[in-house]
């Protein structure tokens, strides 16, 4: 019987190892330049103290320990940051920038083609609010995609505030109630506008946000959509996180990635933490999301340390999914390059030893072999 | 429907809409278009949208047809969410029925409000509350579906523990064998149920077609959204 893997993990052999080495070098040195340093978090965590930052995906890998603790595999890592700031770091002065590149685990039902393991590539600014806050994790994200080579993409921002202040009007002012507010937010959260415009007829609510709150989703485009979107919740005074959202754009513009972001109100699915900015990152012929990110201001809170909070997470996964779909190849780096075989035949073995230790002393890959000499060996 | 000659080659009509937007580069639009019931309807108000759907009147046993602007691909209804959720198209229409079933990620963007179905909960006319008695003595009721999923959550909305039997078709005769206590199944008219001798005890859910796109391509491809556009304008005229 052939020995066999869980579905959904994979082991990664050499061609496809290096070109994932490649990439997260690329995107880890691009993160550095803008003084993001590296951290590691747990591979497990504790069920309960995860959960109180934010509601966990129910696809989560639980399991109980020795001592009946229940755990969880990491199913993010905005989370485990967010415990870990609050607590090691709880007295560090900020800000803090950090970076990561660690698998996470997800739970997926059997016969839906998905990975339970992948791979994320991922920021958290710590310590910063506001609209430069805001535009750094955004031009970051842009620059993090280009330094993975891809040259078409597009990130779609909008921000909740909009919506969360035209939702709590709608509560406070109507008898609809956190019935009404909670199907709202499903609807929003499912990307199912049939049933927001449907709970935004409801007749107990004042028609101008209901019908604000229908076509906010179809909001769209550049500066002129958050000029629409303002003209639109203006007179209902439902305008929080739009301004910080008009300055984030300027400064995106200002830095040259305005090409690769579009406004979107539409992107208000899985924003559970979220409290202002969020962004979702897509590439022409993937399907699906190649990574999600934004601002979650009252997370670090639940920790016990309040600060505000921004970031991004990519999957490398789905990054390698649409370089091959635009046909780019890895960049040859020095995990692509091949050894230079040193016979053990032609040569003493220590003289062999001597001058394998030369090459890579030049910075030439080399091994001991019992080829030909100077034979490139496919490793 | 708008002029056909007005967007130019390549790009579809409706589609002022379409400004910005070139076929030649971004490549045809992938529409799903399910089988059966739906069918008819579907090609219609596509075509009302202004694409040219001629090839989809008799298509025999082709599954994609392609035009100029446009690749559909021609799939089991039940398939539908999948083929948009993976991004094997960039939108679709699709019974409510089907995405509920599915729970698959898709942006819900038109109620094209045709299609109408009802899931409801059936049993045997000559039954007369065997069930109720059942689930009192032996405290689970046995249902015969194709939609287990949408079956156990409305179960479980009116807390009643039940065994669920999942059928592929002929729902009808679970209760009739005696194979089940009730059953869980679509209707649109009732014709089936009541030749079954079957009869509704309660609704679960109301159904109609549904115009759905793939996440990235609702927000990376404009035609996408101009589509739905026309569609709600459609629908709105009827």
């Amino acid at each position: 019987m052939i020995p066999v893997i869980p579905r959904g993990f994979k082991d990664v052999l050499p061609q496809e190892a290096r070109w994932r080495e490649s990439i997260c070098n690329n995107v880890q040195k691009a993160l550095s330049l803008w003084g993001y340093a590296p951290i590691e978090t747990p591979t497990l965590e504790v069920l309960d103290v995860l959960k109180r930052g934010g509601q966990l995906a129910p696809t989560t890998f639980r399991l109980f320990d020795a001592d009946g603790a229940l755990l969880v595999l990491r199913p993010d890592v905005t989370l485990p940051i967010a415990r870990m700031t609050a607590t090691r770091l709880a007295d560090a002065v900020g800000p803090l920038r950090f970076r990561y590149v660690q698998p996470v685990f997800r739970e997926e039902e059997s016969l839906r083609g998905q990975a339970r393991e992948f791979t994320q590539l991922g920021i958290e600014s710590i310590g910063l609010g506001g609209a430069l806050a805001d535009a750094e994790v955004v031009v970051l994200l842009a620059e993090a995609l280009k330094a993975a080579g891809l040259k078409d993409f597009t990130l779609a921002i909008c921000t909740v505030g909009v919506l969360r202040d035209l939702l709590d009007v709608c509560v406070r002012e109507s008898g609809v109630g956190e019935q009404w507010r909670q199907a709202m937010l499903d609807a929003c959260h499912a990307s199912n506008l049939v049933e927001v415009a449907r709970l935004a007829r409801d007749a107990r609510i004042d028609a101008r946000y209901g019908e604000a709150l229908s076509a906010l989703p179809s909001i769209r485009g550049g500066k002129e959509a958050i000029t629409a979107c303002r003209a639109l919740v203006e007179p209902l005074r439902c305008l929080d996180g739009l301004d910080v959202l008009e300055q984030t754009w300027e400064l995106i513009e200002a830095a040259g990635v305005g090409e690769y972001v579009t406004v979107d109100f539409s992107v208000m699915s899985s924003f559970d933490y979220y409290t202002g900015l969020v962004i979702e990152a897509y590439a022409p012929g993937v399907g699906m999301l190649l990574g999600s990110g934004g601002r979650y201001d009252h997370t670090l809170e639940a920790y016990g340390k309040s600060a505000p909070a921004a970031g991004f997470a990519l999957s490398l996964e789905r990054i390698m999914q649409a370089l091959l779909e635009q046909g780019i190849q890895a960049e040859p780096s020095f995990a692509t390059a091949e050894p230079v075989v040193v016979s053990v035949e032609t040569d003493e073995p220590a003289a062999a030893f001597r001058r394998a230790k030369e090459l890579r002393g030049q910075g030439i890959p080399a091994v001991l072999g019992t080829g030909k000499a100077g034979e490139r060996y496919d490793g | 429907m708008m002029d056909k000659t007005e967007g130019g080659k390549g790009s579809f009509p409706g589609a002022a809409v379409n400004a910005g937007v070139n076929a030649a580069v971004m490549g045809r639009l992938k529409i799903a278009v399910p089988k059966g019931s739906l069918y008819s309807q579907s090609v219609e108000v596509l075509g009302r949208a202004g694409l040219d759907t001629s090839g989809l009147q008799n298509p025999g046993r082709q599954l994609v047809i392609r035009t100029d602007e446009a690749e559909f691909f021609i799939v089991r209804p039940t398939d539908v969410p999948v083929f948009v959720s993976y991004g094997g198209v960039d939108c679709a229409i699709c019974g409510k029925d089907s995405l509920e079933e599915a729970a698959l990620e898709v942006v819900e963007l038109v109620d094209l409000d045709f299609g109408a179905c009802r899931f409801v909960v059936a049993e045997p006319a000559f039954a007369g509350g065997a069930a109720d008695d059942a689930y009192s003595r032996l405290g689970i009721l046995r249902v015969a579906t194709k939609y287990p999923r949408i079956t156990s959550r409305y179960y479980d909305s009116v807390g009643v523990q039940v065994e669920l039997i999942k059928m592929h078709g002929n729902i009808e005769l679970a209760p009739l064998c005696g194979m089940a206590d009730r059953i869980v199944d679509i209707t649109a008219t009732g014709t089936t149920l009541r030749e079954n001798d079957l009869v509704v005890v309660d609704e679960v859910l109301r159904s109609t077609a549904r115009f759905v796109g793939n996440p990235a391509s609702v927000r990376t491809d404009a035609r996408v959204r101009n589509l739905a556009v026309e569609l709600e304008r459609i629908r709105a005229c009827v």
